[in-house]
């Protein structure tokens, strides 16, 4: 049996990352364009529908980041639960947000 | 009878959104378990919850966009206008946030997880996040169908009347 290690492998860390920004991302630009009219029409310009763009824009925001992030040596200190967390309360606070949002907005 | 394209897209959706949640909970399960007998089980399981993700999201933006505008107009002046402003405006959202980190979990998931446990331990978060805003993304699907069944109802009270 392989030897314990504290820290996930560069893919694991620099993707999670890259999905943390990516919801956070989602979020974000959910509520932007919702409350910004000139950027709903801007993104449905750009593929006909501003939900198919943003839905493109978080998945090559997600693989992007994470292979600019996978060619550094983000994060090689820090311990795996950091990365945990990260991802774990960006998930939590992005999709309550989306929630609260829509029932305030 | 009569089965439409729509309802076939749309329950395709749905079939393959419960699909990718039961996938995601295999995961959570052999992971619980890691070794390395099952190591590839793992790394294929969560291949599949990426891949039925992605299927639910190519067939539920094709229904979104070509066939819920009519739902929507008719959610919007029935008693649960709701189900659309909250409930679908979060869930067409939402789902981006489930695919992203089902799109994650085979990448965690190629860790050696039987040899460390933080590495496991991102997988059993990634897995349970989305079984979680799975069930959320699922359940508001009801209440959407609802909205949209509780308008029909009204509309056909006030013609038997």
């Amino acid at each position: 049996m392989d030897a314990d290690t504290s820290r996930l492998g560069r893919a694991g860390r620099s993707f999670a990352v890259a999905a943390a920004i990516a919801i956070v991302f989602n979020t974000v630009i959910a509520c932007v364009k919702d409350a910004d009219k000139p950027v709903k029409a801007f993104m449905a310009s750009l593929s006909g529908h501003d939900w198919t763009t943003q839905g493109i824009a978080d998945v090559v925001l997600f693989v992007a980041v994470g292979l600019i992030l996978w060619k550094t040596s983000i994060g090689e200190k820090l311990s795996a639960n950091s990365f945990i967390y990260l991802l774990a309360s960006a998930a939590i606070v992005s999709g309550a947000g989306l929630f609260v949002w829509y029932a305030l907005y | 009878m009569n089965i439409t394209a729509s309802d076939v897209i749309l329950l395709a959706h749905a079939g393959f959104g419960v699909l990718g949640i039961l996938a995601a909970v295999w995961v959570f399960v052999e992971a619980l378990n890691a070794r390395e007998e099952n190591a590839s089980r793992i790394r294929n399981a969560s291949i599949v919850v990426a891949l039925l993700m992605i299927g639910a999201w190519i067939l539920g933006g094709d229904w979104y966009l070509h066939y819920y505008p009519a739902d929507k107009a008719l959610i919007l002046k029935g008693p649960w206008p709701f189900a659309h402003n909250l409930f679908m405006e979060t869930k067409e959202h939402l789902f981006f946030l489930t695919l992203i980190l089902a799109l994650y979990l085979p990448i965690a998931a190629f860790e050696k997880l039987h040899a460390n446990s933080h590495a496991r331990k991102m997988v059993l978060w990634v897995a349970m996040l989305i079984v979680l805003s799975g069930f959320a993304i699922e359940g508001f699907g009801g209440v959407i169908n609802h909205g949209a069944k509780l308008s029909l109802a009204r509309d056909a009270g006030k013609g038997a009347e």
